[in-house]
């Protein structure tokens, strides 16, 4: 039998940055509250790394990638490793529909960023869902 | 076509446009026909990050050298850009609103803020930097952000 397939989500690896903090806070979100049996998620330095097991899940499954900025350094590395991108998403685009959410701070997300990051959780919860149950699984 | 003069600094590439004139801040500034059109450098659009809001001042406007044209809003920066010269807004670049990050995409030609009529662009001209002077400084500026 199968193992059941999974969306694997990549957010953005921006150590440091707001809205990198924000798309990795939404991943973990998704990936051990909203949505843990049917997501994985895979942190980009794996990618690089040209890990394995990263690369296999990759081939194998529909990624929802989360872009902190314009370099889209996510969804540029889901690419390079053959992984088929079902959704693309960015903080950025998420927070021009939320300007009252101005994501700060980096340790320590401001709670603009908090909000945000929930908000973004929610629309991946809800991607997670149409590609689970038979979506489209082009971006 | 608009030449560059180009530097390399750490990883980054920077482009200075050789038909125009700058701000110290770094707000070209270039005249077509009657109006001046201004906008961001390369440097300080890419020192500043990807643009998520850019409000201009509305036709219009009367501005002095150094009066608030616009507030741009940055992942990691607000900026609020000055004028490099006196005069009336007269065209708002509609992109701004929709799609301010063609600013971060083509900050010389597709990226400008707004056109303005100019009151004393003469010696609005004067004061500004050329090319070359605004290059010697911006290159100066890079290096030591990249020591930093």
């Amino acid at each position: 039998m199968s193992e059941r397939r999974k969306v694997i989500i990549v957010p953005c690896s921006g150590i440091g940055k707001s809205f990198g903090t924000v798309s990795r806070m939404a991943a973990y979100q998704v990936t051990e509250d909203d949505r843990p049996d049917k997501t994985q998620l895979i942190p980009l330095a794996l990618l690089v790394l040209g890990d394995d097991e990263a690369c296999e899940a990759l081939e194998n499954n529909p990624a929802i990638t989360i872009d902190g900025c314009q370099l889209a350094c996510a969804t540029k590395m889901v690419r390079e490793s053959g992984g088929k991108i079902a959704r693309e998403m960015a903080v950025l685009d998420l927070y021009k529909r939320h300007r009252d959410l101005r994501p700060q701070g980096i340790t320590q997300l401001n709670e603009g960023g908090q909000k945000l990051a929930v908000v973004l959780a929610e629309e991946v919860d809800i991607a997670v869902d149409e590609l689970t149950q038979g979506g489209n699984e082009n971006a | 076509m608009t030449e560059f003069l180009e530097t390399q600094v750490d990883k980054f590439t920077f482009r200075v446009a050789k038909d125009r004139k700058y701000s110290s801040f770094g707000i070209w500034a270039l005249l077509k026909g009657n109006a001046v059109q201004i906008g961001l450098s390369d440097f300080l659009q890419q020192t500043s990050g990807d643009i998520a809001f850019a409000d201009v001042q509305p036709v219009g406007t009367l501005l002095k050298v150094g009066e608030s044209c616009a507030d741009i809003e940055t992942i990691k920066v607000d900026l609020e850009i000055l004028s490099p010269l006196t005069g009336k807004i007269i065209r708002v670049n509609p992109l701004m609103e929709s799609v301010p990050e063609t600013i971060n995409q083509d900050p010389y030609s597709d990226g400008w803020l707004c056109e303005i009529e100019p009151s004393n662009w003469a010696n609005d001209w004067e004061n500004l930097l050329d090319p070359g002077a605004y290059f010697t400084q911006m290159k100066r500026q890079a290096e030591e952000e990249s020591k930093k």
